[in-house]
């Protein structure tokens, strides 16, 4: 049996084994989008190059027989580069959003097709959870967001967006008044504390995220009452005051502390807070004037911040919301305090305070009117549906009949999409390469299966499954060069192509990208 | 929707066969009879065979041989390979769309009777740019041409339709002895082209009206194609005249000249008339149409310099005669080796005369051997010819299998005796009908003389040789592609090892080597390894071929030892550009290769050397270019053509290429971004790093070898100017004040973009022009620029 080394350790294997299987003998991962197990590997997307002592260029693990004495090197600056930049020119020619538009345009970057799916099949209880992820005080939202998500809509130009603002306030409101209101589960507590300056929507966010991550907080605020703006600024015929007061109880009831009518820099000062807690949140909206700052560095009525990880000039003390910025948006403001809560989790954790990573994303862009027919086939057809009651936002029937609009522009394989997987791990830029890219198809026949070749990455693997399972018409390459498509033989439709249930199964499963998905996809389940 | 009758379709199943690897052969069948892939037919091939849509799907849209929808009666094949492209063919595709008033985006004309489609290289370098129709090539087209083409083609397949049956033809073979004489014509397919079958019917009606007894004998492959028609005249004292660019009208003047016959007087006469005829007809050409003493200095040029191993006998053998080929040592070599009993004692002299590949790579001849001697198998070992020669502005090997059909035939036998393999293709491009059925019919006479077959020459070794077409694709020419391909797949290459010397061609042994590689064996035994050692360099022994084309006097097909200059073979065998117009580079090794530079002709041709430089032997294709040449022009043009041929399966080259092209096409249309070649350059050089087969790992180097010697080309490309006047979108059309109101200019115009002023100054309207040239090419006064 042959010896080789790979990244400085021996492995002996079988002779006729390749790099990529002595690799996994010993339990180093190389990355591969387009080779399965039990079938010849297609050498096809190309990242699981690797360096061999003596051989020119990068080689591909995946097809390279081990010989006796290879010296193999599975990871370093140069091949990161190399499987980053095959990965870059893989997503400069697919076509596919891993989210939504309005998934992406929210600034609290809420999930918001899983919540229409959520709402479309009923489950409000796994709705909210999907909405208080991302947004802490839902309710509020729902009444006074400017609503950014819904201009992104695909069926904005169409006939108008999804009614998103109106649909996450009516999973709130349900909640809101539901006996059992949820409450999110809260990690063990850490015996860390944090002192958070204002009671507005950021410092509410943020301590409610914070609690869930075991941490305690005490919010001060020279107020009465908590809520901030949304308590003395936003109109009462906007949001009524009952629904802001029940949904900070929700904040309150995982054991946030408040200390109303304290004035920091009156009453105490942010010295003191950062002797007595071990972080510090200065959300105290807008800034009057630089007397406010409270000794922290501050640029045209701002306190200045670095934005990815919220951190001051001061050590251990961060800050966001309307106090670090000029556009005051309450919906920003939220999804600052869950941002900020990343970062101090990470500070008080002890590690690198890098703040919250962004989720990896490729996006379609705009569709020409021929791909926006091909998009909306298959959907509902009805125009955005409009409250009866406007006071009372959607009717269970209305909101229903609401969420069966969205268009489900994000994928279906979000978590286990192999190209997404490695983009983010290679740190890919899906905008590195520009030119042409495929077109907007969808496949949609198949009673499961749903078939999307813009988002194929031409690894073959369906048409290897397709041809082991005796499927009569099965899949195959067509064209040559960069027009080379995985396509049904004979123009012959999805359904004659993958009839048996296993292999539609196998597919999906080998499929790397969303290219071939399970109509309902797993985290829809 | 007509419907279409299947019973060709049953009968091609019970012909070919049914198993999957009859999938190819089955399509060829089909495309040959319907004239594309009729769907219905397709399915009745699913419904007799083993073979799976998916295989239908998957290999007819790999090669560009096939068509998925109805053409035109006629396919009018515009080549488009580096000769022709650096001479134009894109304007003449572009007259022929114009002509046919084809619309955008289709491509057959409104009567269904022609279709227009480019193709890849029809192997007529030195004819550029040509044209196929049917089994007819034009050669030296321009965009004015295009009517004459085709009204010149109507009129001969009414003739055709009208002779139907009358047999004969190019390749009838002479059945009378004692000839009073012998007359030689040169009937490769690119003698063709220029004429020589037209004389060759000349000819047979001048014997048919004197009762002349001369052998008209076909010959292979001079290679002097800037001469061509060539007609040798062989007296019984075996004193022999060569006449160059003869026409169908000399040929009385010149057999007459020589033999004498009852009637001598009056053709006398019409000797001279033919003189005063060629000396005051200006509608031709420059008259070399005279007879040429080979130690004439253009002639001897051409030829000194050349060593004839591959070629040998080159215009004195028949292609088809298995008689003549045996008495000039056909065959001996082959003799020999049978009887040797120890195989590897051929091998090691194969090692001695030092024989690298032909094909390009130039991987050691003897160690490929070996390591196929040495494989071990359960039941079989293959041979294959690879004679998919696919590089544009290559034509070796098309020559080489017209022209030595035997010579190929017998180095394969040795080859295959020498490493134990009984089983052979060879993959010949289905664009080379001539060398197919040349080496179809030399296959058959060998097997009728015991040369191939069951226990050839009661030796004990028996070879079987079988011929695939191939049906367009450049990739099929790598190995593994091509045994893929053989195999009746997509033409994808897979990654090695493992080399198909261990496992190949349905996973056994497999030797696969180039045409040429098999071409020069026979000789090195005959001759002894040193003979062929004591030419070339120090690791590249013996002759290379090379198709010379491009912006060159004397174009042809040469053999030269290796360590040949680039300059002497541009300069004193090519003749140099002409045209008063200077060497600007050559283009060595096609899409693989790169260009060597004017200031570094002194370059020696090897492999090393070359490689050196930025290009590569490659298969042996060398374009010359001059300074109307636009180098980014080029290497888009070489991008164009890697990206369309790339099998698509890896990543660097299936999206890697494109994305370089893009960059490109960006630069040739005026619209280049400051960082473009930084982001070329980046990109070459993942793709040359990581790609998976050598189409892939090269692709790039025609664009890093433009920009290493033309970096200023590229940056005014940035700048939005073309300094060679080539990039359409760069340059714009406008009369001098030479003109001198012909009005020419205004009738050739195809777009109406210059009025007709008689005796005035012309103007062209920039927004109409087209920048097809047309103007330029007529004016009789040279009175329009390009800027």
């Amino acid at each position: 049996m042959p010896v080789l080394t790979i990244d400085n350790r021996k492995v002996e294997i079988e002779e006729g084994k390749t790099i990529l299987e002595a690799a996994e003998k010993i339990g180093i991962e190389i990355p591969t989008m387009c080779f399965l197990k039990g079938f010849r590997p297609s050498t096809s997307c190309m990242i699981c190059v690797v360096k061999v002592e003596g051989k020119a260029g990068f080689i591909p693990s995946c097809a390279t027989i081990v010989e006796e004495g290879m010296v193999v090197q599975t990871c370093s600056q140069e091949i990161d580069l190399a499987r980053k930049a095959a990965l870059e020119l893989l997503l400069s020619d697919h076509l596919g959003d891993c989210m939504g538009p309005c998934h992406v345009t929210c600034p609290a970057n809420m999930n918001i097709p899983l919540m229409i799916r959520q709402i479309s099949q009923g489950k409000l209880e796994d709705a909210i959870v999907t909405v208080k992820k991302d947004i802490a005080l839902p309710a509020v939202l729902g009444r006074i967001c400017p609503a950014p998500c819904e201009k992104a809509c695909r069926r904005d130009s169409l006939d108008g967006g999804v009614s998103i603002c109106l649909l996450k306030r009516y999973v709130a409101d349900i909640d809101l008044d539901s006996k059992k209101s949820y409450l999110p589960k809260c990690k063990e507590k850490k015996n860390k504390s944090v002192a958070i300056i204002g009671a507005g929507p950021a410092g509410l966010a943020a301590a409610y995220y914070l609690a869930q991550e075991g941490y305690d907080s005490t919010i001060f605020d020279e107020h009465e009452k908590p809520g901030g703006m949304l308590q003395y600024g936003v109109p009462e015929n906007e949001l009524p005051r009952d629904i802001l007061d029940k949904e900070i109880a929700q904040v309150e009831k995982l054991g946030v502390k408040f200390k109303l009518k304290t004035r920091i820099g009156t009453n105490i000062m942010l010295e003191n807070l950062r002797e007595d807690f071990d972080a510090v949140f200065v959300a105290t909206g807008k800034l009057k004037d630089e007397a406010d700052s409270m000794g922290l560095q501050t640029k045209a009525n701002a306190i200045v911040i670095d934005f990815q990880t919220y951190q001051t000039n001061v050590p251990g003390v961060f800050s966001g919301g309307d106090a670090v910025r000029k556009r005051k948006v309450a919906v920003r403001a939220v999804a600052d305090g869950k941002e900020a809560c990343a970062a101090i989790s990470q500070y008080l954790s002890g590690e690198e305070v890098t703040g919250k990573a962004k989720e990896f994303n490729t996006r379609i862009g705009k569709l020409d009117a021929e791909e926006v027919e091909k998009f909306t086939a298959g959907h509902s057809r009805e125009s955005r549906v409009e409250p009866a009651n406007k006071e009372n936002g959607f009717s269970n029937d209305e909101a229903v009949k609401e969420a069966a609009r969205c268009l489900h522009c994000d994928c279906r394989k979000p978590v286990n999409c192999k190209l997404r997987k490695y983009s983010d791990q290679y740190n890919a830029k899906p905008n590195q390469y520009k030119g042409e890219n495929r077109s907007f198809v969808q496949l949609a026949e198949h009673s499961e299966l749903i078939f999307e070749p813009g988002k194929c990455i031409d690894c073959g693997l369906c048409i290897e499954i397709t041809a082991k399972a005796g499927e009569k018409t099965g899949l195959a390459f067509t064209g040559r060069g960069f027009k080379v498509r995985v396509a049904i033989p004979f123009e012959r439709s999805i359904l004659d192509a993958i009839k048996q249930t296993n292999t539609a199964k196998e597919c999906v499963k080998a499929c790397p990208t969303g290219a071939l998905s399970f109509k309902i996809s797993d985290s829809d389940k | 929707m007509e419907t279409i009758d299947l019973k060709f379709v049953d009968e091609a199943v019970e012909r070919i066969g049914k198993g999957s690897e009859k999938v190819l052969e089955l399509l060829q069948a089909i495309q040959g009879h319907y004239g594309y892939l009729p769907k219905e037919a397709l399915e009745r091939v699913c419904e007799l065979t083993q073979i799976t849509p998916a295989s239908i799907a998957g290999v007819s849209t790999f090669y560009d041989q096939f068509r998925h929808s109805p053409a035109g009666k006629h396919i009018i094949h515009v080549c488009t390979g580096t000769a022709c492209h650096v001479k134009g063919s894109d304007l003449v595709y572009d007259a022929f769309l114009r002509f046919l008033k084809i619309p955008k985006g289709e491509d057959t004309d409104s009567d269904k009777l022609f279709t227009v489609e480019k193709i890849a290289c029809l192997g007529c370098c030195t004819l550029a740019p040509a044209v196929q129709i049917g089994p007819v090539t034009y050669g030296h087209l321009t965009s004015e041409a295009v009517p004459n083409v085709i009204s010149d083609y109507l009129k001969y397949e009414e003739s055709r339709a009208s002779q139907k049956g009358r047999g004969g033809g190019i390749e009838s073979h002479p059945t009378k002895k004692d000839f009073a004489g012998e007359i030689r014509l040169g009937l490769g397919s690119c003698c063709v082209a220029r004429g020589s079958g037209k004389l060759r019917e000349a000819l047979d009606q001048v014997l048919k009206e004197t009762g002349l007894n001369l052998a008209i004998k076909r010959v292979g492959c001079v290679g002097m194609c800037f001469q061509t028609p060539l007609l040798e005249v062989v007296m019984p004292d075996n004193k022999s005249y060569l006449y160059a660019r003869v026409e169908p009208e000399d040929a009385k003047a010149i057999i007459t000249k020589h033999f004498k016959v009852g009637l001598a007087r009056k053709l006398v006469d019409s000797t001279s008339v033919l003189l005063d005829r060629v000396l005051t007809d200006k509608q031709r050409e420059p008259v070399t149409r005279y007879e040429i003493n080979v130690r004439e200095n253009e002639v001897a040029d051409f030829l000194d310099r050349q060593v004839h191993i591959a070629t040998e006998y080159g215009g004195v053998l028949d292609p088809v005669d298995i008689d003549e080929y045996i008495e000039k040592d056909g065959f001996a070599a082959m003799q020999k080796c049978l009887s040797e009993p120890e195989p590897r004692n051929i091998i090691s002299q194969i090692e001695q005369s030092g024989l690298r590949g032909r094909g390009g790579a130039g991987f050691p001849t003897h160690l490929k051997w070996t390591a196929v001697r040495n494989a071990k198998t359960d039941s079989i070992k293959y041979i294959v010819c690879n004679g998919d020669e696919g590089d544009p502005g290559a034509f070796m090997d098309r020559m080489l299998m017209e022209s030595y059909p035997y010579r190929i035939i017998e180095g394969m036998v040795i080859a295959a005796y020498s490493v134990g393999a009984n089983e052979g293709y060879l993959y010949i491009r289905a664009e080379y009908p001539l060398a197919l059925k040349r080496i179809k019919n030399a296959i058959e006479n060998c097997k009728k003389r015991g040369y191939l077959g069951d226990n050839i020459l009661q030796s004990g070794f028996s070879l079987n040789l079988n011929i695939m077409p191939g049906a367009g694709a450049f990739v099929c020419g790598e190995e593994t592609a091509l045994m893929a391909s053989i195999e009746g797949r997509r033409g994808m290459p897979r990654y090695r090892p493992p080399y198909p010397a261990t496992s190949g061609l349905w996973g056994k042994p497999t030797l696969i080597n180039n045409v040429e590689t098999y071409c020069v064996v026979p000789w090195i035994i005959r001759n002894g390894a040193e003979s062929f050692a004591k030419h070339g360099t120090g690791r590249s022994k013996g002759t290379k071929v090379f198709a010379l084309a491009g912006k060159i006097a004397n174009g042809g097909l040469i053999e030269v030892p290796m360590g040949i200059s680039v300059r002497t073979i541009i300069e004193d065998i090519g003749g140099g550009i002409g045209g008063g117009l200077k060497l600007k580079a050559v283009q060595i090794g096609g899409p693989s290769g790169g260009c060597v530079p004017e200031h570094l002709s002194h370059t020696s041709v090897d492999y090393e050397t070359l490689k050196d430089v930025g290009a590569m032997m490659g298969s042996g294709g060398m374009v010359a270019l001059d300074e109307t040449d636009c180098m980014v022009d080029i290497a888009r043009y070489f991008l164009v053509f890697t990206q369309d041929q790339s099998c698509g399966k890896c990543t660097f080259c299936r999206i890697g290429t494109k994305r370089m092209l893009e960059i490109l096409e960006r630069l040739c249309s005026g619209q280049g971004k400051k960082t473009d070649i930084q982001d070329l350059e980046n990109l070459a050089k993942i793709i040359q790093n990581s790609s998976m087969c050598a189409l892939g790992k090269t692709a790039p180097n025609p664009v890093l070898s433009t920009i290493k010697y033309f970096r200023e080309e590229y940056e005014a490309h940035i700048e939005k100017r073309c300094p060679a006047g080539k990039c359409k979108a760069m340059i714009t059309y406008s009369v001098t004040d030479d003109c001198i109101g012909c009005t020419l200019c205004a009738q050739h115009c195809p777009v109406e973009a210059i009025a007709m002023a008689p005796y005035q100054k012309h103007e062209i309207d920039t927004e109409k022009c087209i920048r097809c040239g047309g103007c330029k090419n007529v004016c009789p006064d040279n009175a329009v620029k390009v800027q």
